[in-house]
């Protein structure tokens, strides 16, 4: 214990234990000069005091205090690291509204208050200027004042728990204004609106930002400003422009921010015009300078900040000004290149348009450059005929597509001449059936290879049918290539039949069939059916619009019936004859050409269809470095994944890219491309919208709702021109849409273009997530589920879990457990139901730290839509509010404590009270105080059963006297819970709060429990006050109640109703008169407490003193009357008083006002002593009181008593005095002490007493007591004294005999067989009449001879005699003697 | 001190030795009475009339001489002599 062992002299070493707890603080508290303070030296200090220096300087909480009339101010490590700053250590001991002069205006009023009220306050992020760093300092500080008193209970100063929380505000301020400066980036904006919104954001800051301008850099070097805020144009400071060179700028140092550096300027005294102060006293005096950055150029322009003057420029505001001028940066270049957008895409709609035009105007011109190709690539083909594969390979390719194109334009010619009604056919009569034939059979190869029965059944017709064979080639390729297409398995069939006046042709197929709504589209021009499944889905949607046209040229018709799944049938049907025809298109005889070139471009696209042997992907070589047509390459190396079904497209588009420096891979369907891209996500994937199993607009659809490939841009390529398409392909999610044809130029330029947009987006993205990250509070993103897809930094430094880890399902790891905190369980399924169905709320919840310690955090959450997605999420952010939590459930706690140990009425109840505050706050198993006091054991108590310290566990009574050593209100832990050493009133105290293993006991609750100890021990200090003050008033009250020595046959009781001080109005007296009679009182002053029990006492020593003149009841109530007209309060005073011949049994009594005595008889009758009554004391002095006389018979009892004892509510006084007498009567064979115990407690209301009770109790005779030597000649006189006592219980004469008898052998054998070696020795007899029965006992203190009739026959009459006169009797013999018993019953 | 006791000698009428005791006997005086009764010789009558209290010591010298003494008793002692069983013995006077 940390006591001061002489109070006089403090030896250096006992100051310095007061300050123990801390080292440093205490070595620096300890030098102050205390004597020159109001405090004086520590030696003097009160308990209090020094406890609430120990709580102080052992807590790593922030915490100052102030003490005394003064306020002396203390202080410990934590606060002078946080906040006192450069004041240390000048400022311990100094009055502490010289320490805070700067706020005392702020914190002086709350401290008043406390001291006034002594209620704590509470103020959250208070706005304080303080002075510790050598300039007024923008601070905020979230703290409590609580009351300190001193050992009497009065408030003599405060101590103040604190948190810094300057960089959460400031912190806060600054994120809003960069979360407003982005908070809405789906906008886009023109520059100007751009520039517009950040000057508005900005403006709303004029805390971090005093004023700002805003320069943009000019062509020419100069800069022109943009925009200003805090400030209006109009100030000198806000120059329009600002030349290229320094001097013309300054002070903006205007060569160093061109080239991309940052400056801080100097304001004081550079300017002659005052700046504004914002929401400041002083303007800004210096100012921060920093370029807006352009990603690989010059910056944009740059950005002037005035600085808060009352904040430091450091790394974070340095970095809050960087970022924000990022942001600006960011929002010129995206609105610069959204700009640039906009005309690139203006551009290439009027190249569409033109580009329509040329095609449908001038398309026939194709056909002369056509055949310049396709004609010396023929030659060329016949030339390398097995020569270089590679370049026969190329050559194939120019050949087969440039035969198709040649189709293709052949085929848009038929349309606009058949349009124009300018189609030349020329109808010759020939065999159908034969020429139909020769055209299938050139489809035989394709459609052995595709594994297809072929089926031609064209019987020679009787006559001839009129054809253009042009046309007629084109009819029936187109209806085979059709067929082919859409056939996998099974066959495909082509007849020719005669039926009336037609020819009837049909191409049937085991295809994939058609749907019944397509039939009515079939023949319509460029619409293409969507079917599931076809060999290839090239196609220009011409072919059987074409075909139509063309039999309806013929003067035929064409149908289809088609089922799905089956197969499809077109029947075409001619007429014979030329009737029908124009005349001049009719020719007369058949030519004899064959099959025409027309055939081979089918024939060979079919083929491409089919699988072929040798894999489309293999990488043609790099084309050499000076190739002009791939220079348009990326910066940085791109992969790019291509999927298109066709095999020339996929091998055109690989050689571009790769030429142009992409990393190419290709696939050859959607479904295919879905899987190369979840597998490792390519920078751009270029795809065709039409191919087999997954279509490039699903294919978008499909990367768009998974979230790891949301984000690849995608490039869609279509033959569909139009607006309405590409629309569509957009819409889908595509980034960008080209139409074939297109150049190998325009396609770099796409690719590189979406290539670097995506980068700039995915810096968006960057930005974002810098942003998200630099948020000071967590930050979360919640899915339709509840789990936790998207957290920031703080998030997990606050929890300890990582975006690693994510996705975090419910229930979530950081919940409380719900098998070890149910009630914190609760609490956070409770939120999170709100989050899941309200969708917005906050809740302060508890967490649990990945590291297992309690967290409380504050969250908050909205729900939204993702924008992308659609999808409902949850957004949050939360902070960690466990300090403040904690504060506030130390003050509660604090206060609970307080409550509960200041109603306690002792020093016990105060202790028990205080263990089990502590063990409902701790939940704790078991709470175990042991004061180490000057008693023999230490002393247990504990909140279940206290056991004693023996029964405590060995290692828990080892690891309580081991926190005996621990310094005053220093916890101390284990993994069971944590102990402390407390000052109790009887000695060093070790409390041990015992929370179970598995749950920490966290710094807060280490704290925590210090200051409930200190709190704990200044109560004891009260609470042993108490008890001090109420042992003084009992020792007074028994003082003056009675007799310190009952006259025998007398038994007392005293109940005051007045707790906790024992004391009332209601008194008891027996007075030993000279005449060996006994005066009796019992008296009753009107009210309670302190002031009644001062009247009693003089009342009752007047009362003892007038009958000790043996002036009779009456005469002494008489002069006690005068005597109570001078006392105030004894008015009305009732008293009982009579003088008893304990002898006869005769009682003279006066009653003033008192409810009767009551005597109870031993034949069970009761008799109320009603006569001498007269007023209550003092109502009429003078007058003459009534004297009354009765005996008391032999073994009846005297009840007195004080109304408190029979009166109770709504009940006839009667009643009462009926049943205390039924009470008597009921106590026949207990002694006469027992009874006022059974009297008190039978009569006793439920609650107990409520006025207060005095009870006498006499029964007569008074129990007989003799102590005699052990000598013979005692025998006679103890026999006589025995005699009269027999006497006076009125026995028969015979019955007395026999007693007199027994007692006298018992005394005898005491004398000759007990005492016979040491004559002397005291014998004791006593004898005491019940109502029924008469009891005596008579001891020795020696050993009885065992008797021995037969042995020693003469000498052992004595016992049988004793057991003959009496009915009972017992011998008891020990080492301290022998005890001989007997009773009789009385007839 | 002794527990006051006279014992007067003294003739019956018919010649026989009479001894009149007048107290209490216990045991503090016993041997008194031992002294009385043997001065006498032959059968004697002791009258305890006037005895008030008689013990066991008492009976002990009355027993030892039970074939020689016969007792004048009043009621109060009755119980003694009868309960010791020395009124079967020796004649009892008064009863």
């Amino acid at each position: 214990m940390a006591r001061l062992a002489d109070a006089e002299h403090p030896s250096p070493s006992a100051s310095a234990g007061v300050f123990a707890a801390d080292a440093e603080v205490g070595a620096d508290l300890a030098a102050v000069d205390w004597a020159a303070t109001p405090l004086g030296p520590p030696a003097d200090w009160p308990q209090s005091l020094r406890t609430a220096v120990s709580i102080l300087l052992s807590s790593r909480f922030s915490m100052w205090m102030a003490w005394g009339p003064e306020l002396t101010f203390f202080c410990n490590a934590a606060y002078r690291r946080d906040t006192l700053g450069q004041k240390y250590p000048w400022a311990l001991g100094r009055p502490a509204s010289e320490v805070w002069a700067e706020i005392w205006d702020d914190i002086g009023p709350r401290i008043d208050a406390v001291l006034a009220t002594g209620e704590a306050t509470w103020d959250e992020a208070l706005l304080l200027f303080l002075e510790r760093s050598g300039y007024p300092e923008e601070s905020y500080h979230t703290f409590s004042y609580s009351p300190l008193w001193d050992d009497s209970g009065a408030v003599v100063g405060m101590l103040c728990v604190v948190s810094e929380e300057t960089e959460r505000v400031i912190g806060e301020r600054r994120m809003a204004t960069l979360r407003d400066l982005g908070s809405d980036p789906s906008v886009v904006r023109t520059e100007e609106e751009m520039l517009a919104f950040a000057g508005q954001q900005l403006s709303q800051n004029p805390r971090d930002l005093p004023f700002t301008l805003t320069y943009l850099f000019q062509p020419d070097g100069t800069a022109r400003l943009s925009r200003c805020t805090g400030l209006t144009e109009a100030h000198p400071v806000a120059r329009a422009e600002l030349p290229s060179d320094a001097q013309g700028a300054a002070p903006w140092p205007i060569a160093a921010l061109a080239a991309g550096g940052s400056g801080v300027i100097d304001l004081d005294g550079v300017l002659t015009t005052a700046l504004p102060a914002g929401p400041w006293p002083e303007p800004p005096a210096q100012a921060l300078t920093v370029p807006l950055p352009q990603q690989g150029g010059a910056p944009y322009g740059f950005l002037v900040a005035g600085l808060n003057r009352y904040r430091p420029l450091d790394a974070g505001y340095r970095g809050f000004v960087e970022l924000v001028a990022g942001h600006i940066a960011a929002g010129i270049s995206s609105a610069r290149s959204y700009e640039a957008q906009q005309r690139r895409a203006e551009e290439l709609a009027e190249l569409d348009r033109a580009k329509t035009t040329f095609f449908s105007n001038i398309s026939h011109e194709f056909r002369t450059p056509l055949t310049l190709i396709l004609g010396p690539v023929e030659e060329l083909r016949a030339q390398f005929e097995g020569g270089d594969p590679r370049v026969r390979e190329e050559l194939e390719a120019v050949h087969r597509n440039g035969l198709r194109l040649g189709r293709l334009v052949n085929s848009l010619l038929d349309f606009s001449r058949i349009e124009a009604g300018r189609m030349r056919a020329r109808y010759e009569p020939v065999d159908l059936s034969a020429i139909t034939t020769e055209l299938a059979s050139v489809f035989r190869s394709a459609v052995d290879k595709a594994g297809l029965a072929y089926e031609v059944d064209c019987p020679t017709l009787d006559e001839p049918v009129y054809i253009d064979r042009g046309m007629w080639e084109k009819v029936v390729l187109n209806l085979l290539s059709n067929a082919l297409k859409f056939t996998f398995e099974g066959s495909i069939r082509v007849a020719v039949r005669a039926e009336s006046d037609h020819a009837v042709v049909t191409v049937s197929d085991t295809g994939i069939g058609l749907p019944a709504e397509e039939m009515p589209r079939l023949f319509e021009r460029f619409h293409r059916i969507e079917t599931a499944r076809s060999r290839s889905n090239e196609g220009s949607g011409i072919g059987l619009a074409l075909v139509k046209e063309l039999v309806v040229l013929h003067g035929g018709t064409i149908s289809a019936d088609s089922t799905p799944d089956e197969g499809t049938r077109f029947t075409l049907r001619l007429p014979f004859g030329k009737e029908h025809l124009p005349a001049d298109a009719v020719e007369t005889a058949a030519s004899t050409a064959a099959v025409s070139a027309t055939a081979e471009p089918y024939v060979l696209e079919a083929l491409r269809w089919l699988p072929t042997d040798t894999p489309d992907t293999q990488a043609p070589p790099m084309p050499t470095p000076g190739d002009t047509a791939y220079t348009s390459g990326p910066e940085v190396p791109a992969r790019v994944l291509i999927a298109d079904d066709n095999a020339d497209m996929r091998e055109y588009l690989t050689r571009i890219l790769r030429g142009a420096g992409y990393h190419v891979e290709t696939v050859t369907d959607g479904h295919e491309a879905l899987q190369a891209v979840r597998a490792d996500p390519p920078d751009l994937m270029v795809s065709d919208v039409m191919m087999p199993r997954l279509d490039g607009l699903s294919l978008v659809r499909e990367l768009r709702l998974d979230p790891r490939t949301a984000a690849v841009p995608v490039l869609l390529l279509s033959a569909r021109a139009g607006q309405e398409a590409s629309i569509e392909g957009l819409q889908a999610g595509a980034d960008d849409y080209l139409v074939k044809p297109f150049a190998a130029a325009e396609l770099l330029a796409r690719v590189r273009a979406n290539v670097e947009l995506s980068r700039l987006r995915t810096h968006h993205a960057r930005w974002r997530t810098a942003l998200v990250d630099s948020l000071q509070e967590a930050f979360f993103v919640c899915d339709e589920e509840g789990t936790v897809v998207e957290i920031n930094a703080a998030f997990s430094d606050i929890l300890g879990y990582g975006p690693d880890e994510l996705p975090y399902r419910p229930i979530h790891p950081w919940w409380p457990k719900a098998d070890s905190d149910p009630e914190g369980h609760r609490q956070v399924a409770l939120a999170f139901a709100g989050l899941m169905e309200e969708g917005q709320g906050r809740y302060t919840i508890p967490a649990t730290h990945r590291d297992g310690r309690r967290l409380w955090i504050d969250a908050a959450f909205n729900q939204t839509q993702d924008p992308d997605t659609g999808r409902r999420v949850v957004v949050g952010t939360f902070r960690d509010v466990t300090s403040e939590h904690h504060a506030i459930q130390r003050e509660s706690a604090l206060a609970a404590l307080s409550l509960r140990v200041s109603q306690a009425t002792s020093l016990p109840e105060a202790l028990t009270g205080a263990l089990s505050e502590l063990k409902e706050l701790w939940r704790a198993r078991q709470v175990t105080a042991v004061v180490f006091g000057h008693r023999a054991e230490p002393a247990v108590t504990a909140t279940d059963a206290a056991p004693e310290w023996r029964d405590v566990p060995a290692d828990r009574r080892a690891a309580l006297t081991a926190l005996r050593e621990q310094p005053l209100l220093a916890p101390v832990t284990d993994h069971t819970g944590a102990g402390i050493t407390v000052e109790h009133p009887e000695g060093p105290m070790a409390l041990w709060v015992d929370v179970g293993s598995g749950r920490p006991f966290t710094d807060e609750d280490q704290l925590l429990l210090s200051l409930l100890a200190g709190r704990l021990a200044q109560g004891l200090v009260r609470a042993h006050q108490i008890d001090q003050q109420r042992e003084t008033a009992i020792a007074l009250q028994r003082a003056i109640l009675g007799p310190s020595h009952l006259p025998a046959g007398f038994a007392v009781r005293y109940e005051p109703a007045t707790q906790p001080l024992e004391v009332g109005g209601d008194w008891y007296d027996t007075v030993a008169l000279p005449d060996e009679r006994i005066g009796i009182v019992v008296g009753d002053c009107v009210g309670r407490g302190l002031e009644a029990a001062s009247v009693m006492g003089q009342l009752r020593s007047a009362c003892r003193a007038l009958l000790l003149q043996d002036a009779g009841p009456s005469r002494t109530l008489m002069a006690l009357d005068r005597f109570a007209a001078g006392i105030p309060g004894a008015l009305c005073t009732t008293v009982f008083c009579g003088v008893l011949d304990p002898e006869t049994g005769r009682l003279t009594y006066s009653s003033a006002g008192h409810p009767p005595g009551i005597l109870a008889h031993h034949d069970g009758t009761t008799h109320l002593l009603e006569d001498g009554r007269s007023l209550p004391l003092a109502v009429r002095p003078g007058r003459a009181r009534p004297e009354a006389e009765c005996t008391i018979p032999a073994r009846a009892t005297l009840l007195l008593y004080t109304d408190g004892l029979v009166e109770r509510r709504r009940r006839p006084l009667s009643e009462g005095i009926d049943k205390a007498g039924e009470a008597v009567q009921d106590g026949r064979d207990v002694t006469v002490d027992d009874l006022a115990t059974q009297v008190m407690s039978r009569l006793a209301p439920e609650n107990g007493y409520d006025d207060d009770v005095a009870l006498l109790l006499y029964r007569h005779p008074a129990p007989l007591e003799v102590t005699f030597p052990a000598e013979s000649s005692q025998l006679a006189p103890v026999r006589q004294a025995l005699r009269t006592w027999l006497e006076r219980c009125q026995l028969p004469p015979q019955t007395a005999q026999s007693v007199l008898v027994a007692a006298g052998e018992a005394c005898a054998n005491a004398i000759e067989h007990g005492h016979r070696h040491t004559p002397g020795e005291p014998v004791r007899l006593r004898a005491e009449a019940y109502v029924d029965d008469l009891r005596l006992v008579i001891t020795d203190s020696g050993q009885w001879k065992i008797p021995q009739p037969e042995a020693n026959a003469h000498r052992g009459r004595g016992m049988p005699l004793m057991k003959a006169m009496m009915q009972h009797v017992t011998v008891t013999s020990g080492a301290a003697g022998t005890t001989v018993q007997m009773r009789t019953r009385i007839a | 001190m002794t527990t006051p006791l006279t014992l007067t000698p003294g003739r019956r009428p018919d010649g026989t030795a009479l001894l009149t005791a007048v107290g209490e006997i216990d045991m503090t005086n016993t041997e008194a009475l031992c002294e009385a009764l043997d001065a006498t010789y032959g059968p004697v009558v002791l009258d305890l009339t006037a005895v008030e209290y008689l013990d066991s010591a008492g009976l002990n010298v009355l027993f030892a001489r039970a074939d020689r003494v016969e007792l004048v008793a009043t009621a109060l002692l009755a119980p003694v002599l009868t309960i010791s069983g020395l009124a079967d013995l020796t004649t009892v006077h008064g009863l």
